[in-house]
């Protein structure tokens, strides 16, 4: 968040895992239309833990656990959405997604389309990602590239836990589908979150975290934390200036055309495969609207192609990390 | 024709109407069906020379799929004959059951034994209850039907001592139609045949009932708690019913599966053989046996005990004079 | 109050009336996609009217219904405009959804009319998420799902079945056994013998009644609707019936013979029930030429209102992607018109 914004709001420091919990808490106090549903979360409260202790507060109607159901309980989060509920899903990892493609891909996104705009869609869809706890390739995946590819989905994936409140309690006042992508290794990240009820982040509009002159790092969830680092290291040496992506659709084309106009290098980091992923669309938007910008080969950093394997060298070998983000600055600055 | 043939009817529609809505009544599915039929086959086997089985077709597969597990010695089939998946399938069935078989298995409720009933000529039937309003047949085990349809069919016990004569009633109309029951023949006030079952008990406006005993669901049950007949006696009774708060006498029955009800009683008449009762109706459905059959309006109804029902066989005395009779002993 | 009493007569009228709308509709859209006027895949609903009009009969007019590809008859039995659903057919501006989705996906939310969809298996679930949305807010109202045969084989059934049935929602799920699953019977594609059977897996209520029948459908739905107000949960009906038509207009049928398509026109359900109506006196030879020329005037004008109605401007393909404009697809759009309909073009 930029300082000045700081002295405005009252803050707080909480983890990522919190700030979701609250923008959960707050919306649901807010919206009585607003509940939660998804696999474990209500009596066991999650099994990453993130909506805690939400059940006590909410009571059973608003907090549910559903069956291991995903074609099921996304299936009907989709309808009730359409009849003027607000539901908020749990899909405990995004791995399972495939479960419930069908409703996803032809029912929540194509439904306002096809319907001539005449219905709402309100859904906001909750669901972790990333590798780097050795759960192997079924509960590692990163694949909000799905969703932001497919035409009438909204996709967000913070990096921040300021960025995950906002984020959040935009998804959930939205009319749209919008998925919240967790990336499971951030939750236990710490930063300074606003403690105002109304505060929200728009959804599509990426933020500069670090400004720098000599090279952009467009990054997204654990990366972004990651690449600040490594622009801290590289103080002095090389001016970075790091934008977490925040929505990957839609996709703030400005601020990247804007940070490349003063930077003329890029590197994409982000934690889905490489191959026609989040990198290549912020590669396109770039070439698309910046070429004349462009001083050196865009770099990305990703995983390369494989799935996220079991063992800690393996997973260590293909989990993009600081030092891949500063390999990829070093072979263009 | 053949007095070493029994005939089997399994109807697949019995025991799954809208009365799982209303009621409490239990769901009898096909699988559940198949095995009761698979117990009649087996239990044909009792004795040395086992009758041939001549089966109803039906496209459930029930039959189909019992007959397969038929024990080696028994030599079974399926008519010859179309089907639509309707009563009338059973009554065309019955018809040539009756022509070429010493008994016939049923496996159904109410409705279909009467259906069975109505052209099975003189043909003694062992009813097994798979249906939902079950007054009529008995909750006996397929094999125990098997066994006894094997010693009746076989000569090895005389089916005139161990059948009795059911009593039918009928309502008939004076433009000509009628509806005949086994146990009763109901005046229900509805518009329409719909889902052929009675929805809602209290829909229940009269009737005749051939049998009457508290301890029997449905019309025949609210009879008997003014008075029992028994099924053999050529008596019936007609009842007519109205809303307990305007009856002066009310009686508690068990109105459908899962169901008990207060009853108000407008009228309760004890007919003899030869006697009938007539009523003006102005709109109303005619019911047998627990399902909607004829719509009426405008109409005046009679109501009768008919002559010439069904022999049905006693299950226990088959077997007591089996034993009697030593056939069922070895060597 | 039913959205049609068939305890009255003028219900019982009106049934009749919905029947042969939903008949003459299908009939006249037949002839118009043959003549290549309807573009895409039609699916008729011919025979299979007692299904629809008996059901949305017992439903209040806010109750919620999902739909199948076959979906005209439904929308119909739940009130829908002929007109405005011809105009969707031809892909008009004037339609349902403003051309977005022609036969398939005819929708009117405020109607209660969650969609016709062309993909089957997806209604339940969604019925589902609409009884939720009941059930959260404490609405006196109930969801009802339309399914063929084939969507009890699909996993997306089961699920919301056993979600429906684990939370007591206020669903219907009704199915209509027209025999075929495409172009293959029901015994091959489903081992139970009558499909709710599958209604004990989830520990609800499953009953078969006669589809061809309006009163049969009618009174089975009105039961059950009972039951989901109660908080008793789902209950499965399974309705057979059959369609007189192919799969889709163009179907070859080598699956079927003309006797048993023949059998089933024998038991025609507004035929039938017409008949019913004269024998009880409340209708009239003459009322009824009367009421199919009114149900034939009403047609004629909604093909008249299709022919006069305008197609959508190209540039509302871009609409209603999202609840507000999204800057990625007004940049595409902008792009890809400005070269006059090339993708691609100069820098």
């Amino acid at each position: 968040m930029a300082s000045a914004g700081l002295e405005r709001e009252e803050t707080q420091t909480m983890t990522v895992r919190e700030a979701i919990r609250e923008a959960l808490r707050e919306e649901m106090a807010r919206d009585e239309d607003v509940f939660l549903l998804g696999e474990d979360i209500a009596t066991m409260g999650g099994v990453l833990d993130v909506t805690g202790d939400l059940y006590e507060e909410f009571g059973r109607d608003r907090v549910r656990d559903t069956p291991i159901s995903e074609a099921g309980f996304i299936g009907a989060a989709t309808g009730a959405a359409a009849t003027g509920s607000r539901p908020v899903a749990e899909l405990m990892f995004s791995d399972f997604m495939g479960v419930a493609m069908e409703q996803i891909m032809n029912q929540m996104a194509k439904m306002r389309y096809m319907f001539g705009g005449k219905t709402e869609m309100p859904v906001t869809v909750r669901t972790t990602e990333g590798g780097g706890m050795g759960a192997a390739s079924q509960h590692s995946g990163t694949v909000h590239t799905w969703i932001a590819h497919f035409p009438g989905l909204m996709a967000v994936a913070p990096g921040t836990p300021a960025a995950a409140k906002g984020l959040l309690k935009s998804a959930i006042r939205s009319n749209d589908p919008v998925f919240f992508f967790e990336n499971k290794m951030i939750y236990e990240q710490s930063g300074e979150v606003p403690t105002d009820a109304e505060f929200t982040i728009p959804l599509g509009e990426a933020n500069v975290e670090r400004e720098g002159t000599d090279v952009t790092v467009v990054a997204t969830q654990r990366l972004v934390g990651e690449s600040l680092s490594v622009a801290e290291e590289l103080d002095g040496e090389t001016s970075v200036e790091v934008i977490d992506l925040r929505s990957l659709y839609p996709l703030d084309t400005d601020t990247i055309v804007e940070s490349l106009g003063k930077t003329g290098r890029m590197v994409v980091a982000d934690e889905s495969p490489l191959s026609y992923g989040v990198h290549a669309e912020v590669m396109a938007r770039a070439v698309e609207n910046a070429f004349y910008s462009l001083d050196a080969p865009i770099q990305r950093v990703g995983v390369p192609d494989t799935h996220m394997p079991f063992s800690p060298s393996l997973e260590g070998e293909v989990l993009p990390d600081g030092e891949d983000v500063r390999g990829a600055i070093d072979r263009i600055v | 024709m053949s007095t070493l043939r029994i005939g089997l009817i399994v109807n697949p529609a019995a025991g799954r109407d809208i009365r799982r809505l209303t009621g409490g009544a239990s769901v009898v599915d096909n699988y559940a069906k198949e095995r009761v039929a698979e117990c009649v086959l087996a239990g044909l086997d009792v004795v040395p020379n086992p009758p041939e089985v001549l089966a109803m077709p039906e496209k459930a597969g029930i039959t189909d799929g019992a007959i397969e597990t038929t024990p080696e010695e028994v030599a079974a089939g399926t008519l010859d004959l179309p089907i639509r998946g309707s009563a009338a399938d059973t009554r065309r069935a019955a018809a040539r059951l009756g022509e070429e078989c010493a008994a016939i298995v049923v496996l159904g409720g109410d409705g279909t034994s009467r259906d069975v009933a109505l052209e099975c000529r003189d043909t003694p039937l062992l009813l097994v209850s798979t249906g939902t309003n079950n007054v009529v047949p008995s909750a006996v085990d397929g094999t125990v039907a098997g066994a006894a349809a094997a010693l009746l069919a076989t000569g090895a016990v005389d089916d005139r001592a161990v059948t009795d004569r059911h009593g039918m009633v009928e309502a008939r109309l004076e433009s000509g139609a009628s509806v005949r029951g086994l146990a009763a023949v109901e005046l229900i006030d509805r518009s329409f045949v719909g889902t052929r079952a009675m929805v809602d008990p209290a829909d229940l406006v009269g009737g005749i009932v051939s049998r009457a005993n508290p301890g029997e669901i449905g019309l025949p049950g609210i009879a008997g708690a003014l008075g029992s007949i028994s099924p053999t006696e050529p008596d019936a009774a007609f009842l007519g019913l109205r809303e307990p708060a305007e009856a002066g006498r009310t009686v508690n029955a068990i109105a459908a599966p899962g169901m008990t009800a207060e009853v108000g009683i407008e009228t309760h008449q004890v007919l003899g053989g030869e006697e009938s009762t007539t009523i003006e109706v102005e709109e109303a459905v005619l019911g047998a046996d627990g399902e909607r059959e004829l719509e009426v309006q405008d109409e005046e109804v009679e109501f009768r005990s008919l002559p010439g029902g069904p022999r049905l066989v006693a299950f226990k005395r088959v077997f007591a004079a089996a034993a009697g009779s030593g056939v069922l002993e070895k060597g | 109050m039913p959205a049609i009493d068939l305890e009255t007569e003028d219900g019982r009228n009106e049934a009749l009336r919905r029947m042969y709308t939903i008949r003459r509709f299908d009939e006249t859209a037949a002839e118009h996609f043959a003549d290549g006027e309807i573009p895409g895949f039609v699916h008729l609903y011919v025979g299979e009217e007692a299904v629809g009009v008996g059901a949305c009969a017992a439903l209040e007019d806010d109750d919620y219904i999902t739909s199948t590809h076959r979906g005209h008859g439904h929308c119909i039995a739940k009130g829908l405009d002929p007109t405005v659903m011809m105009a969707e057919l031809f892909g008009k501006r004037e339609g349902y959804c403003n051309g977005k989705g022609g036969s398939m996906h005819i929708a009117d939310v405020d109607a209660g009319m969650l969609g016709a969809n062309g993909i089957v298996g997806a209604g339940p679930p969604l019925g589902t998420g609409a009884a939720l949305t009941i059930d959260q807010k404490g609405e006196d109202r109930v969801a009802l799902s339309f399914g063929g045969d084939g969507s009890v084989a699909q996993g997306q059934f089961f699920e919301a079945a056993n979600l429906a049935s684990t939370w007591d929602l206020p669903v219907v799920f009704l199915i209509e056994n027209n025999q075929y699953g495409e172009g293959t019977p029901v015994g091959e594609q489903h081992n139970v013998d009558n499909l709710s059977d599958t209604a004990a897996a989830y520990d609800i209520p499953g009953i078969t009644v006669d589809g061809m029948d309006v009163v049969a459908v009618n009174e089975a739905v009105a039961e059950a609707r009972e039951r989901a107000r109660d908080g008793e949960g789902p209950t499965f009906i399974e309705a057979e019936t059959y369609r007189y038509h192919g799969h889709f207009e163009g179907d070859e049928e080598l699956y079927r013979d003309s006797a048993e398509v023949e059998y089933w026109r024998g038991r025609d359900p507004i035929d039938a029930f017409a008949e019913r109506l004269m024998d009880r006196g409340e209708l009239s030879e003459e009322g009824f030429e009367e009421m199919k020329d009114e149900v034939e005037a009403t047609i004629e004008e909604a093909i008249e209102h299709a022919h006069s109605s305008t197609d959508p401007e190209p540039e509302e393909a871009y609409d209603d992607m999202f609840d507000g404009e999204v800057p990625d697809i007004t940049a595409f759009a902008e792009r890809l018109r400005a070269d006059g309909g090339e993708q691609g073009g100069e820098l």
